[in-house]
């Protein structure tokens, strides 16, 4: 067993590198941070920071990693550290590296040679294979630093300098985009930490398996973190924006509340969801037609969707013979669930219209949106009901119970939490459907008055028996309203521009499927308690 | 499933060789006969079954004494799951299935057009290897069977009717509990979920589920198999005890166990094949065949 290294079990006492190597990860965590803010512009790009430019600060931090990440590689190398390096990066990283240098290479090239493809291919591909030698060829601790730091001090001593800065733009001719830097430091930034953070990991555990373990979990920690802040700002965005407009006049004791025997009592008022959008005597128009219609929407089509789907799912799980006919359902209901919306709005258009309503009514946005719904509850309820384990099923034969009776009492309440699941996600995806409600379902852009479905049953002894006129009827649904408002152009009321209402209207759509959200994972988890010990 | 593990090579009935055994014996008819007082509860004749092209039970003639512990024990593979399954027609739910021969409940025969399955299933009850309770609550496992049956009546319309079998139900769910050595574990806690209760808790209240609806026999199909030696030590006393009022099936692989609770024991070896059945401890002390011989002293299987 010669050929194996051992490397000493307890670590030496190697603090420099640690300390070196922590101050790098610390670098590149503020500048990655910073970068953020800078690029949601919480941060003006042009802000002084101790009487320097903040760029230049994100600069300057990178190029520290870069030295502190060769103080470290180097070190190591010369054993003035100690570490457990294995013999090389490895081919995965030396391609990574390669790109980024080939990448490097053909912009340098292109900035000072100009853009004809003879003069920087040539200095790209040298630029791509000494980057991939350079990590490759030598020992782990300099193959997986230097080159991240040549980068790294490369990069930040441009900004630096000021080879870019918050003025500076690149326009690059094969494009009509525009980059200005306030932009582009902050991402190349990003990009550099992510790197150097990667590096630092690497080298905080002395390298070998348990450095690229560390330099994994960094890695993909901040890609993680990256993502859940840019949903995070997206929220924030559509809050920020929308929230002046939703809390217009608002008051909690200002409004008037009649109650029977009691009489008048102060009442919260919000305006802008109790009004009607439109009307000659509505002082702050308000989406609770919208609000009124989405939910009518919603309810309509789970109604429809969810006893067809799980009916579905029973009969295909349980009777039919798993075979052919299966499968061919099986990619049939996956294809439709990733049918564009607006086929869906297509065909209630010329199918369901002329036969249900004769133009558009909230009934045919309901059956649409209910089409739309079926597929996913079908595929999620299948699934849960195939993953109920067999022994109840055959528990419950044993007990000379039959199979309906099996399946409803067991089974599908075993599949409960699942077909929630799918149900939430589908009402999430169908609440903000806006494609085919252009086509059969909305009406008036400023309706002045809400949907009044409950009250608009009207029974007769002659067939049909029971009409509603308001399910017949055009309406306005959150999403409908958004795109119509702001596609108007000129609002009619001063109090707000279209722009203003949009945002109000964009703000109330998320609370709403939230809302809806948040119904459907309560009940999953009630079920979920019920079902298990929790 | 281990059923499907048997592979037989087809032989004509006439000289039954088996050609996986460490002997070429032939079984004989004498060994496979029991002689007891009493009547059969089960009376098995000539039952094969196929999975398919393969055979997994050839001709099993065996009558099973009332209120009584009857052991099947064998390899893995030998057909005792399949054999036990066939006498409450649990193996119609294997669609590749064939099952040829008769069963006998009471003298009625179980394999004929016409037989109630619910009727057959609820006189002839089951416990399986893995403890299996229905994610419900204790209550509502053991009282599953008999809401299921149309015998007690719970729901918002019997209790508006005035027809609320609550008591009913209170009761039975008590007797099923004491008999399956249950109740003094689980009496405060009736509602929790049956998920929550140890392995072999679980398992006895699967044994009480299946007593809930009255059975004359109880199957059990290696109940003992995943469960502690504390556990197991449980239910096998259960067993001996449910012999007084029931008669009891049980499969086994572990022959101590076998020794120790059963009052008559059948030998199936690889091939689907009963080579000898007869009183436990006879066969134990004294068997006929070699290869039962063998294969109790641990020589192959």
């Amino acid at each position: 067993m010669s050929s194996v290294t051992r490397n000493r079990l307890v670590a030496g006492d190697s603090t420099t590198s640690v300390l070196v190597a922590r101050g790098v990860l610390a670098a590149s965590a503020l500048a990655f941070f910073a970068s953020w803010l800078v690029l949601f512009q919480w941060v003006d790009e042009t802000a002084l920071v101790a009487g320097v430019h903040v760029l230049k600060l994100l600069g300057v931090a990178l190029v520290a990693a870069g030295v502190g990440l060769t103080v470290v590689g180097v070190g190591s190398r010369l054993e003035y550290f100690e570490s457990t390096p294995s013999s090389s990066a490895g081919l995965p990283v030396g391609f990574v590296f390669g790109l980024l240098w080939a990448v490097l290479g053909g912009l340098v090239a292109t900035r000072l040679l100009g853009n004809a493809l003879a003069m920087w291919l040539p200095v790209a591909a040298g630029f791509g294979i000494v980057g991939l030698l350079v990590s490759v060829l030598p020992r782990e601790d300099v193959g997986s630093t230097l080159p991240v730091a040549a980068i790294l001090v490369l990069l930040g001593g441009y900004v630096v300098v000021g080879g870019i800065n918050a003025g500076w733009t690149w326009s690059p001719s094969w494009s009509s985009a525009v980059f200005p830097g306030s932009e582009l430091v902050p991402l190349l930034v990003v990009f550099g930490a992510l790197l150097s953070a990667w590096s630092a990991a690497k080298a905080r555990e002395g390298f070998g398996a348990e450095g690229r373990q560390s330099g994994a979990y960094y890695l993909v920690g901040s890609v993680v973190f990256a993502m859940l802040g840019v949903l995070a700002l997206l929220v924030a965005f559509i809050v920020k924006n929308g929230l002046e407009t939703m809390l217009t006049r608002t008051s909690l004791t200002g409004g008037h509340l009649t109650l029977p025997f009691v009489g008048s009592v102060p009442w919260a008022e919000f305006p802008f969801l109790m009004n009607q959008t439109g009307g000659l005597f509505v002082e702050v128009p308000g989406v609770l037609p919208a609000v009124m219609g989405t939910l009518w929407l919603v309810f309509g089509a789970v109604l429809f969707a969810v006893p067809l789907g799980i009916g579905a799912a029973v009969f295909l799980t349980e009777y039919a013979e798993r075979g052919r006919f299966t499968q061919v359902v099986e990619v049939a209901t996956n294809g439709l669930w990733s049918t564009p919306s607006i086929v869906f709005g297509l065909f209630g258009l010329a199918f369901l219209v002329p036969r249900i309503s004769g133009g558009n009514s909230i009934f045919v946005g309901q059956l649409v949106l209910g089409f739309m719904l079926l597929p996913l509850v079908l595929i999620t309820s299948r699934e849960a009901i195939l993953a109920v384990p067999d022994e109840h099923r055959d528990a419950s034969a044993a007990l000379g119970v039959t199979k309906w009776e099996t399946i409803r009492s067991v089974v599908l309440p075993a599949a409960m939490p699942g077909t929630i699941t799918g149900v939430i996600l589908g009402v999430g995806r169908i609440a903000g459907e806006t494609a085919p409600l252009l086509l059969v379902f909305g009406g008036s852009p400023y309706p002045s008055s809400y949907p009044n479905v409950l009250g608009s049953f009207q029974f007769s002894t002659q067939p049909p028996f029971v009409t509603n006129d308001a399910l017949l009827s055009p309406a306005s649904a959150l999403p409908y309203q958004l795109y119509s408002t702001i596609t108007a152009g000129v609002f009619p009321k001063e109090i707000f521009t279209n722009t203003e209402f949009g945002w109000g209207t964009a703000l109330v759509l998320l609370c709403v499927v939230l809302g809806l959200y948040a119904i459907g994972v309560g009940s999953r988890l009630y079920f979920r308690r019920k079902l298990h010990h929790e | 499933m281990s059923n499907t593990e048997a592979v037989h090579e087809p032989s004509e009935p006439a000289q039954q060789l088996t050609t996986t055994g460490e002997s070429d014996e032939r079984v004989r008819e004498e060994w496979t006969e029991y002689d007891f007082a009493g009547d059969a509860k089960l009376a098995v004749e000539d039952l094969d079954v196929y999975y398919g092209d393969e055979q997994a039970l050839q001709s099993i003639s065996l009558d099973v004494p009332e209120e009584s512990v009857t052991a099947l024990i064998g390899p893995s593979g030998c057909g005792k799951s399949t054999f036990l399954r066939c006498l409450n027609r649990m193996n119609d739910r294997v669609k590749s299935a064939r099952i040829d021969g008769s069963v006998q409940l009471d003298d009625e025969e179980i394999y004929t057009d016409g037989v109630n399955l619910v009727e057959l299933r609820k006189r002839i009850g089951m416990v399986f290897q893995e403890p299996n309770p229905f994610p419900k609550s204790i209550r509502d496992n053991i009282s599953y069977g008999p809401r299921k049956h149309g015998d007690l009546d719970t729901g918002l319309l019997a209790r508006v009717l005035g027809r609320d079998d609550r008591e009913q139900e209170a009761d039975l769910v008590e007797r099923a509990l004491r008999r399956a050595a249950l109740w003094d574990e689980v009496e405060d806690r009736l509602d929790d979920n049956a998920l929550g209760l140890s392995g072999g808790q679980q398992q006895r209240l699967c044994i009480a589920r299946a007593l809930a609806v009255d059975p004359d026999v109880i199957l059990m199909d290696e109940p003992a198999s995943a469960l502690d030696p504390i556990a197991t030590a449980k239910i096998e006393d259960l067993i001996e005890e449910l012999a007084e009022d029931y008669t009891v099936v049980v499969v086994t692989h572990n022959m101590q166990q076998a020794a120790r609770i059963s009052d008559q024991t059948a030998v199936f070896l690889t091939g689907g094949e009963l080579v000898e059945y007869g009183d436990t401890d006879q066969i134990f002390e004294n068997p006929e065949s070699q290869r039962v011989e063998d294969y109790i002293t641990g020589k192959f299987g």
